[in-house]
């Protein structure tokens, strides 16, 4: 999927982060190109989803540099919701909003931040809405969905911003087993799409499968960094052998 | 209350038509009633207006005055956080009636002799601040029991703070505010009898008129409360109704 000329959209570099005195990222770099579809994997605890927040700054680092589409991300406010409106998040717990109908979570930052207008904003929520399979869902309230369809309703809620990166931090954790596959269906048919992708994830399957690019990160560091059938087939360092020896039963 | 949760829009509809007429036309059944009470149905119609529109103008400002000094409590700005605290220590700590006379006949030496204020006004202020710092603990715990990802979510989307406040943190705080905040309106419309002290001419100050001047007190104060009680009934079936209205879209 990656373009003959790749071009670099997220440049992070020595990114990192404390917490107190936990070091959750230590001296982070790493280049992600336009249209590149990465799984970021690793134990928990290992940094990979403060990483991945650091990107639109829910998480802010505390040393280093991260551009997003040749924009600094540091504490301007304008500058940052430059890069909010580029990259876009999706949520292990969803996060809906619980009080707005399901088409009014999917029109409301068009409306607001892109200045859309109403009817405008809402005919383009349910063509994303149809996309991911939940049209007739519309007028209901997110409490009246399953987990399955809240996540693709999130990924739609996403998608109506029309961000160039897509990130996705554990997406299918928070559901129960029979509605994994759902959500990942819509992830597969997106990776096609050439949008940027950053997958923090523990389906193995999916990584192999529709990831041009693996990240395994352990104790706040990238550790490998290589396509994935390399590091499936062949990891380089004890860490990730045994880590995939944890969850090899998985696939 | 099932009626009410069932419809709440018509219920809110009816509560404030109910509550409009009855103040229109209460003078009408009033006048019907034999003496002390039929002579006297024009004030008190009178008397359950200016309760009324004191409770609406200080329960409207109340609310205002509760969200930011809510707002003000968590603010990261230490200054903010101590006015705020501050207000309500204040508030809370002194009684309700001092406060009223402190505005009556304290603010005026402050104020310049041309913009001198009615009592009905210093009233409606008194009572204002003291709601508003009851409001702002109820704002403040709405406020913090919205989960921290919808804040994320709308950050994450791009909306400014602001616009996270009015979109999505506001409205899923009155959830759990709401409640409390009718609570404390309830109370505001028979705290507003307080303001008989400073003369203003509500709906206790002519039932006290009306049996000085009749010498029934039995008949009259009976009056003044049932008056009361329905005046509670009708803001407690519009909150309960605006409660199920917000309750929208939440685990049951």
């Amino acid at each position: 999927m990656t373009p003959d000329n790749p071009k670099p959209i997220i440049v992070a570099r020595n990114v990192s982060k404390h917490f107190g005195a936990f070091r959750a990222l230590n001296d982070v770099s790493a280049t992600f190109n336009e249209g590149q579809v990465t799984a970021i994997i690793g134990p928990s605890g290992s940094g990979k989803s403060t990483f991945l927040r650091t990107l639109n700054r829910l998480e802010a680092h505390d040393s280093g540099s991260i551009q997003v589409d040749g924009i600094e991300l540091n504490d301007n406010l304008k500058n940052l919701d430059a890069i909010r409106r580029e990259v876009g998040m999706v949520f292990q717990s969803f996060n809906l909003f619980s009080h707005l109908p399901i088409l009014r979570n999917v029109s409301l930052a068009p409306i607001r931040v892109r200045k859309m207008k109403r009817e405008e904003a809402e005919a383009k929520s349910m063509a994303l809405l149809e996309r991911v399979g939940l049209k007739d869902q519309a007028h209901k309230y997110p409490v009246q969905l399953s987990g399955g369809q809240q996540q693709r309703v999130a990924i739609a809620r996403a998608l109506a911003m029309d961000p160039k990166v897509l990130l996705f931090d554990e997406p299918t954790s928070a559901l129960d087993p029979e509605m994994v596959n759902e959500v990942l269906t819509v992830m597969r048919e997106l990776a096609h799409t050439g949008i940027t992708m950053l997958v923090v994830t523990h389906e193995m399957g999916f990584a192999r499968e529709v990831a041009d690019r693996l990240i395994f990160f352990d104790q706040g560091s990238i550790l490998e960094d290589s396509a994935p059938q390399t590091f499936f087939t062949n990891p380089e360092h004890e860490r990730a052998k045994a880590f995939l020896a944890q969850v090899r039963h998985g696939f | 209350m099932n009626w009410t949760k069932q419809h709440p829009a018509w219920a809110m509809f009816a509560a404030m038509i109910g509550l409009l007429v009855f103040l229109w036309g209460l003078a009408i059944p009033l006048s019907l009633a034999p003496a002390p009470i039929g002579p006297a149905a024009q004030q008190f119609a009178e008397g359950a207006r200016v309760t009324v529109l004191l409770t609406l103008i200080s329960g409207t400002v109340g609310v205002v005055l509760g969200v930011l000094a809510g707002l003000g409590k968590l603010s990261s700005f230490r200054l903010i956080r101590w006015v705020c605290d501050f207000y309500v220590w204040l508030i809370r700590g002194t009684p309700l009636l001092l406060q009223i006379l402190f505005v009556w006949l304290a603010v005026p030496q402050f104020l310049p002799d041309s913009m001198q204020l009615s009592d009905f006004s210093c009233a409606a202020i008194a009572l204002a601040l003291n709601i508003g710092a009851y409001n702002t603990e109820c704002v403040r715990a709405g406020i913090l029991a919205v989960p921290q990802g919808q804040v994320e979510a709308a950050r994450a989307l791009g909306l400014s703070p602001f616009q996270c406040f009015m979109d999505i943190v506001l409205p899923q705080s009155m959830r759990v505010a709401l409640p409390a905040l009718a609570n404390n309106l309830a109370s505001l419309v028979k705290d507003s009898s307080l303001a008989y002290a400073i003369s203003v001419v509500e709906l206790t100050m002519v039932g006290y008129r009306v049996q000085a001047e009749s010498y029934q007190p039995i008949p009259v104060f009976v009056t003044v409360a049932v008056i009361y009680l329905i005046l509670t009934t009708a803001f407690t079936t519009l909150t309960a109704a605006l409660e199920t209205q917000l309750d929208v879209g939440r685990k049951r």
